[in-house]
């Protein structure tokens, strides 16, 4: 993927540049939001994280600028600030996702690779699969190696969840919000405890583990 | 002691006219009264004057013969109610209209009409002794009587008018300048509920010393508002200076993660590390959504919250790890709880509320979380049965960064239960703490949403 990276932090900006090219992209470090503007405008960006406080044209100008020209690329905001109000705020400016300073590069990375792919899938399926394991959409089973496993309907939700974005990383902040809509961090490990419930029906009972741990960022279940 | 009394009759102007009303009374009384004396003592005079001049007439008779057929053609063309001629001959006779006769309960004047014999009424009377006889002239004082009732009359007429003039036009203003009060009490209640881009706006029909007031009061909000969009400035200015560092530190410490193996020791310092920083981001971010919260009007994003369906998803969500730290969450589900608020507050509440009876009570004890309507308040509770918090530290727990003495060794920041209380200011909670014999009961009462 082709990503630009708009952070006026030397380390911070260097630090995800590096990171995101040894994942394989392709990655633009720009320092303030004249040189993002003229980057963006003329070379063709898969995804933008943009940094809320950047000099001369702030990133939330910034992404009313691109937007208001008809740009309509991806874009992560990066900001210091956690409220909701200041993450709707930056969502009604275009924005598609939002991070909160300091996070893990896993999370930063899962995030990207989210929006990058956020195209509507084409058809509707009505049944998921992963390995050995059939999630049924319409009549709510699933069957692994022959056996229905029995969830409830939240260890339903975070599987399908998982199903629906193989290969992809899923961050604990991620599930949290599409799962349960919340956009504060617990302080309590809730989100593990809810995978390792999920884990203890579709995975213990089997020989190998579909729902795999990323370190430092979250769980996936491989394509 | 005019505390029954409607709130317009307690108004200024309504004052104003029942004082400009007593004043009036009072002129009028004092100007009245004196003009009636005065006339009353003119007539009094022209009446002795009469008297003197008819008794002259009279005078003139050369005897008794004269005198008592001079009274007898008078008197009979003379109204006894008018005025009495009475003249006892030297023989014992008597002449005139009427008698005048005298007993202990004073004169009484009496005609020889018969019917109504007795005649009522003052009458100021002129006797003297005339050729061997006595000679009486009385007149009515009717008309001093008469003057006087004109007098009340001429009082009730100009007082009446005044009186309900006076009132209706206190009425008016009181009720205009009530409207004007209450538009600019709501402009307070406003501001003061933290919508801070309320202003009263006088319109130029406004009574001046009102439009004064409401002038002076739009200047104090928004003094009050771009100084607190100043304060909002500096703390994201702050935000942003300090969260570069301790994006960097972790960046740092991320990367000092991936330099090589690291021996058993640095890896647990550097999850050591890791640990405190993700204390410190938790303090500062509650820090600054407290600071918002405090200073700002979030109140905006508010929209009717059903607080069953809140307590639902966060109650599930920390079932699990709630279970696996070894305690019981219980929550029944209630309808009809909507209150006006914002979502994701009220989940970070109840979280925090759950949070903190899990991280301050041993393994095995029940959380226990109700809604409950108690009149016009929804009353949100967390109820554990731990050890509870001692009287004397219950309002203290609820400032900023306190934390028990036992508490110090737990992680948290000292914040969740001030963040909570921020929270429910801002919603118009009350924040209760309760001994829940045994264990602690922090009770949130919500105003209810009107139910239509």
């Amino acid at each position: 993927m082709k990503l630009l990276v708009v952070e006026d932090d030397e380390t911070t900006g260097t630090y995800i540049a590096r990171g995101l090219r040894e994942e394989g992209h392709t990655v633009d470090l720009v320092t303030n939001g004249r040189d993002a503007l003229i980057q963006a405008t003329s070379v063709g960006y898969d995804v933008l994280i943009v940094d809320r406080m950047v000099p001369q044209i702030d990133g939330m100008t910034l992404v009313k600028t691109l937007r208001g020209a008809g740009n309509r690329t991806p874009v992560l905001f990066l900001t210091s600030l956690g409220s909701v109000e200041d993450r709707i705020e930056g969502l009604t400016a275009g924005g598609d996702d939002y991070l909160v300073k300091p996070f893990a590069f896993g999370e930063l990375s899962a995030r990207v690779a989210a929006l990058a792919r956020r195209a509507p899938t084409v058809a509707q399926e009505t049944t998921l699969h992963a390995g050995d394991l059939t999630m049924d959409l319409l009549s709510r089973r699933v069957i692994r190696a022959g056996r229905e496993i029995s969830l409830l309907p939240r260890e339903f939700a975070i599987l399908e969840h998982l199903l629906r974005r193989k290969g992809r990383v899923q961050t604990r902040t991620m599930l949290l919000e599409a799962i349960w809509d919340i956009s504060f961090d617990p302080m309590t490990n809730v989100v593990e405890t809810h995978i390792s419930r999920l884990r203890a029906k579709v995975d213990r009972p089997f020989d190998t583990d579909l729902i795999q741990t990323v370190r430092g960022a979250g769980y996936r279940i491989d394509a | 002691m005019n505390r029954h009394l409607p709130a317009i009759f307690r108004s200024m102007p309504i004052h104003l006219a029942l004082v400009l009303v007593a004043v009036f009374t009072i002129v009028s009384l004092l100007s009245l009264g004196a003009t009636y004396l005065v006339t009353q003592r003119s007539f009094d005079q022209t009446i002795r004057a009469d008297l003197r001049q008819d008794m002259a007439g009279f005078r003139a008779a050369p005897g008794p013969a004269a005198l008592s057929q001079l009274v007898e053609a008078e008197a009979r063309v003379t109204d006894p109610a008018r005025m009495v001629l009475s003249y006892i001959g030297p023989d014992r006779r008597h002449y005139g209209n009427a008698v005048i006769a005298r007993d202990d309960e004073g004169y009484h004047i009496v005609t020889d009409i018969s019917g109504d014999p007795q005649i009522e009424g003052q009458y100021m009377a002129l006797t003297t002794s005339l050729r061997g006889g006595q000679l009486t002239i009385a007149r009515s004082l009717a008309e001093i009587d008469a003057l006087r009732e004109a007098f009340l009359r001429v009082l009730g007429l100009s007082l009446i008018p005044t009186i309900l003039i006076a009132l209706g036009i206190g009425l008016t203003l009181a009720r205009r300048s009530a409207r004007h009060v209450s538009t600019i009490a709501r402009t307070l209640d406003q501001l003061t509920g933290g919508e801070l881009e309320a202003r009263v706006c006088p319109a130029p029909d406004w009574p001046q010393d009102l439009a004064t007031i409401g002038t002076r009061i739009d200047k104090m909000a928004s003094a009050q508002e771009s100084s607190i969009a100043a304060i909002r400035q500096v703390s994201s200015d702050i935000a942003h200076d300090l969260k570069t560092p301790i994006q960097r530190v972790a960046v740092h410490l991320s990367e000092l993660s991936e330099h090589g193996p690291l021996d058993a020791t640095a890896r647990d310092l550097l999850d050591k590390a890791n640990a405190e920083l993700d204390g410190i981001v938790a303090t500062f971010h509650a820090l600054l959504q407290i600071a918002r919260i405090e200073t700002g009007s979030p109140k905006a994003g508010f929209e009717v919250v059903d607080l069953d369906r809140v307590c639902a998803t966060i109650v599930e969500l920390y079932e699990p790890a709630a279970t696996d730290a070894g305690h019981r969450l219980h929550y029944t589900p209630a309808s009809g709880m909507t209150i006006s608020g914002d979502r994701h507050l009220l989940g970070q509440t109840l979280a925090n509320l759950i949070e903190n009876a899990l991280r301050h009570t041993p393994a095995g004890t029940d959380v226990r979380i109700e809604l409950n309507r108690i009149r016009d308040r929804i009353v949100l509770s967390v109820t554990d049965n731990g050890p509870g918090v001692p009287e004397a530290e219950r309002e203290l727990v609820l400032r900023r960064l306190y934390r028990m003495d036992r508490s110090r060794t737990s992680p948290g920041a000292g914040l969740g239960l001030n963040l909570v209380a921020s929270i429910a200011t801002l919603h118009g909670a009350t924040v209760g703490l309760h001994d829940a014999m045994p264990g602690l009961r922090v009770e949130l009462a919500f105003p209810a949403t009107r139910t239509s």
